[in-house]
C-alpha cells in the first residue's frame, strides 16, 4: 500500500504538471501539461520521453503562434477528445462557434500558421476550425475575388480559364 | 500584425517567414500550404465553390478536382439521403455510423459497383453524371438509320454497344458514345437456304469476363443464331446457328449468358443453354452448341409479354410476364418463374398475378396502400372500409398495357392512360407473389415504353416521343415493402409519405425538348417535327436510347447523352 502511493509520488514528480517549451524563435512557454496535451504530438511525445525537465524544442512554430494555439488550447481544455473519424458530418458545416471565430480574428499570415502548427502539433479540432475559417472565405467567391483575397497568380490563359468555366456550367442552376 | 510581433522578444534568427511579413499584403500566403492542408480546406466546401475553386489558378484546379474530394460529395448528396430514406422505410434508425462518409465499399447500399477498389473512378464525372439525371441535363445526339428502313430492323442496347440487325444490313455493332460510325458488321447467313428469313428478335448480354458480349438474333422460322463481339478488339463473329426450330417466328428472346429464353409465335417458351466444347488441348477447336433445358406451351398468353432471366445463388430463373384479361379487374399480368439448378435440371415452376393486388388485398393487408394511390373514386369507397375487400379494384385498367418491363423485383407496365403501374415481385424460397402495386403519375400523354433495371432506375415514353421520364423507384418500393410493418402502427400515415416520397423521385426529366440548354443540344436541331416513337431502346447508367420513327418513314436513334 505504502509503496503504491510512493509510486504514485514518483509518477507525479516525473510527470511534472507544467511543461516548458522553446519555439523557434527561441522563446521559453510555460503550459499545463493537460492544455499542452490536446496536441497529439506533444501527448505522444510525452509517452515516448522520459521527462527531462528540460524544454521541449519546437522547431516549427514561432511564439506568437505558440501562444495563440495554447489560448486555444486552455479553451478548449475540456472539450471531449476527437474521435478521429473522417465523418462527414463535421465537414457538413463551416460553422464555427462564436469564441473560435474572435479568436481566428487574425491576418492572413497568422491564420495560415495556425493551421501550419495546429497541422505539426496535431490538433486536430484547431486545424479543423482554422480550415473552416479559410473555408468561409472561399465561399461565395467568384474565383476572381479568391484570387484577390489570398493574392493567387492567375496562371491561366483567358482561354484555359474559359474552358474550364465551361466544362463546370453543368452544375450552374438552369 | 507588425505591431503584435514588436510587442514579442526580437527573434534571434530570422526566418524567411519573418521577412515576407513585411509585404504580407501582397504575398500569396495560402499557396504555402500543402497540398494536403489545402485539401483538408476544400473539404469544407460545397460543390458550386469546388467548381470555383477549379477557375482561380493551375493548382486550385487540380486540387478542387481531386476524386477523394468529389467521393466524399457524392457520398453526402446520393448515398447518405438514401441510407436515411432506406432506414426510414425499414423503421428502425440504423446506427449513427451508418449514415457516416464511410471509404468502405460496404457501406455504400448499392454504390458499391463505383467505390471499388483499384478502379480508379474519376468521382468528379461521376457526380455530374447523377447530377445531369437528377436533372435531365442531357445531350441529344440524332442519328438517322440508313436508307432505305423499309424492312423491320431490330436494335438492342449492351454493355454501351448497340446492336442493329436487319436483313439488308445484316448485323451491326455500333458504340453508344459515337454513334455515328459502325464499328463491326456480319451479314446474315442461312445455312441450308439461300432465302433469308426475316429477323424477330434480338436479346444481348455481356459477359464482363471475357469481355465479349453475345448477341442472339430469333428469326421468323423459328431458328436462332448466336453471334459474340470481342468488346476490346470489336471482333464480330458468328458462334453458331442453333439447327433445333422453335415452333413459329421467334418473337421475344432474353439472355444471361450463358442462357437464352425465347418465346415463339405458338406462345411456346423455350429455354436454352450455351454449352462450348473445347475439342483439342490449345483450345483452337471449340464448338458452341446449344442444350435445350426446357419447353413449355401456353395457351392463354398475350402481347405485351416481357420475358427475363437471372441466376440467384446457385438457381436459374426465367421469367416471363405477360398480360391477361381479368373479369372484374380488368387486365392484369401473370407472372411464371421457373427455377433451375445449374445443370439445367427443372427445379420449380410458380406462377402468381396481379389480381389480387388489384383488389388492394396484399398479404392480408387489405387497403393499406393501393386504395390510397389508386383513382381518386376508388381511393375513397376503399378507405371508409379499410378492412374489407372492396367489391372493385383499386387499379382497373380496360386496356391492355402497353409495355411490359420486368426487372426483378421491379415490374413496370405503361399504359395508354397517361400511367404507370409498379408493382414489387417478391420471391422467396417457397413462393412467389405481388407486393404492393401503385399508379405512377406524371406522363400528361399517353405512355408507350417503359424499361426497368434491377437498380430501381426506370425510363418511360410517351408515345408522341415528346415526354420522357426517369422514376428511381427504390424508396417507392421500399415505402411498399414496408406495409406489413406499418400495419401494427399507424396505417394512415404511410399514405403520405409514399405520395410524397413518389413524387419527388419523379424527377422531371429533360422533358421538353425545350429544357435542354444551347450549349447542351448542339447536335439537336430544334424545329423538330415529332415522329412517333417506336420505343425505348435502353439505357444505362450514362444514356437513354430511344426510337423514333418520322413521318417521311424515316428511322432515328435518338441519343441522350448524360455525362
Amino acid at each position: 500500500m505504502s509503496e503504491q502511493t510512493e509510486q504514485n509520488a514518483q509518477v507525479e514528480q516525473s510527470a511534472p504538471q507544467i511543461l516548458t517549451f522553446c519555439t523557434n524563435d527561441n522563446a521559453i512557454l510555460e503550459v499545463e501539461r493537460d492544455v499542452a496535451e490536446r496536441s497529439v504530438l506533444i501527448r505522444h511525445l510525452l509517452e515516448d520521453l522520459p521527462a527531462s525537465g528540460q524544454a521541449i524544442p519546437l522547431q516549427m512554430v514561432n511564439e506568437a503562434v505558440m501562444k495563440k494555439v495554447i489560448e486555444w488550447c486552455r479553451h478548449h481544455q475540456k472539450d471531449p477528445p476527437s474521435t478521429g473519424d473522417d465523418d462527414d458530418s463535421r465537414r457538413k458545416t463551416t460553422d464555427i462557434e462564436e469564441w473560435d471565430q474572435k479568436f481566428m480574428q487574425v491576418d492572413q499570415e497568422m491564420l495560415f500558421e495556425i493551421i501550419l502548427a495546429a497541422n505539426f502539433l496535431d490538433i486536430k479540432g484547431l486545424l479543423d476550425v482554422g480550415c473552416k475559417t479559410v473555408a468561409n472565405m472561399i465561399k461565395g467567391k467568384s474565383p476572381e475575388e479568391i484570387r484577390k483575397t489570398f493574392n493567387i497568380q492567375n496562371d491561366f490563359t483567358p482561354e484555359e480559364e474559359d474552358q474550364i468555366r465551361r466544362e463546370n456550367e453543368w452544375a450552374e442552376d438552369r | 500584425m507588425s505591431k503584435r510581433r514588436g510587442a514579442t522578444s526580437p527573434p534571434l534568427y530570422p526566418s524567411p517567414k519573418r521577412f515576407r511579413t513585411s509585404r504580407s499584403d501582397h504575398a500569396d500566403q495560402i499557396s504555402t500550404l500543402s497540398d494536403e492542408l489545402l485539401l483538408q480546406i476544400l473539404s469544407f466546401l460545397p460543390m458550386p465553390s469546388l467548381l470555383i475553386c477549379q477557375r482561380v489558378s493551375r493548382r486550385f484546379h487540380d486540387l478542387a478536382g481531386d476524386s477523394e474530394l468529389w467521393k466524399k460529395q457524392y457520398y453526402s448528396r446520393w448515398v447518405r439521403p438514401r441510407a436515411r430514406r432506406l432506414a426510414n422505410a425499414r423503421r428502425d434508425p440504423p446506427p449513427q455510423s451508418e449514415v457516416k462518409y464511410s471509404p468502405k465499399v460496404s457501406s455504400w447500399l448499392g454504390h458499391g459497383h463505383l467505390a471499388k477498389k483499384g478502379m480508379g473512378t474519376n468521382w468528379k464525372r461521376q457526380y455530374r453524371l447523377r447530377h445531369n439525371w437528377a436533372k435531365g441535363a442531357c445531350r441529344v445526339t440524332e442519328i438517322e438509320f440508313p436508307q432505305p428502313p423499309c424492312r423491320q430492323m431490330l436494335v438492342t442496347f449492351c454493355a454501351g454497344i448497340l446492336f442493329t440487325v436487319d436483313l439488308d444490313n445484316g448485323l451491326r455493332v455500333w458504340s453508344a458514345e459515337k454513334p455515328e460510325n459502325c464499328l463491326a458488321m456480319i451479314s446474315l447467313a442461312h445455312p441450308r437456304s439461300s432465302i433469308l428469313p426475316a429477323p424477330t428478335a434480338m436479346t444481348a448480354t455481356s459477359d464482363s469476363q471475357r469481355s465479349l458480349v453475345d448477341v442472339a438474333v430469333g428469326f421468323e422460322d423459328g431458328r436462332f443464331d448466336v453471334y459474340s463481339l470481342d468488346t476490346v478488339t470489336l471482333r464480330l463473329d458468328m458462334r453458331f446457328s442453333c439447327l433445333e426450330r422453335a415452333s413459329g417466328a421467334i418473337t421475344a428472346m432474353a439472355s444471361y449468358s450463358p442462357y437464352i429464353l425465347l418465346v415463339s409465335q405458338q406462345k411456346v417458351l423455350y429455354l436454352y443453354k450455351i454449352t462450348t466444347d473445347t475439342n483439342d488441348t490449345a483450345g483452337l477447336l471449340t464448338s458452341d452448341s446449344t442444350l435445350l433445358l426446357t419447353s413449355l406451351k401456353a395457351d392463354n398468353i398475350l402481347e405485351p409479354i416481357s420475358l427475363s432471366i437471372r441466376t440467384a445463388g446457385s438457381e436459374i430463373m426465367a421469367s416471363i410476364v405477360y398480360s391477361f384479361y381479368h373479369i372484374g379487374c380488368g387486365w392484369s399480368l401473370g407472372i411464371q418463374a421457373l427455377h433451375f439448378d445449374l445443370v439445367g435440371q427443372q427445379i420449380g415452376s410458380r406462377v402468381t398475378t396481379t389480381v389480387d393486388c388489384h383488389y388492394g388485398v396484399d398479404l392480408g393487408s387489405p387497403n393499406r396502400s393501393s386504395g390510397k394511390c389508386g383513382t381518386a373514386s376508388w381511393a375513397t369507397d376503399a378507405s371508409t372500409e379499410p378492412y374489407t375487400r372492396p367489391a372493385d379494384p383499386s387499379i382497373l385498367h380496360h386496356n391492355p398495357p402497353t409495355s411490359v418491363s420486368y426487372s426483378h423485383p421491379y415490374l413496370l407496365t405503361s399504359h395508354a392512360d397517361n400511367t404507370l403501374t409498379i408493382y414489387l415481385v417478391v420471391s422467396t424460397s417457397t413462393s412467389l407473389f405481388v407486393k404492393g402495386c401503385r399508379r405512377l403519375w406524371g406522363h400528361t400523354s399517353a405512355v408507350s415504353a417503359v424499361q426497368v433495371n434491377d437498380r430501381g432506375k426506370a425510363i418511360s415514353v410517351s408515345s408522341r416521343g415528346d415526354e420522357i421520364r426517369i422514376w428511381e423507384l427504390e424508396s417507392l418500393a421500399s415505402s411498399l415493402r414496408g406495409q406489413k410493418a406499418v400495419q401494427d402502427g399507424n396505417g394512415i400515415r404511410i399514405s403520405p409519405e409514399v405520395r410524397r416520397s413518389g413524387r419527388q423521385d419523379t424527377i422531371k426529366l429533360a422533358l421538353s425538348f425545350q429544357d435542354i440548354s444551347p450549349a447542351r443540344s448542339r447536335f439537336f436541331e430544334v424545329p423538330h417535327a415529332l415522329g412517333t416513337m417506336r420505343g425505348c431502346i435502353g439505357f444505362d447508367d450514362e444514356r437513354v436510347l430511344l426510337r423514333r420513327e418520322k413521318e417521311a418513314g424515316t428511322q432515328m436513334l435518338e441519343c441522350y447523352d448524360f455525362t
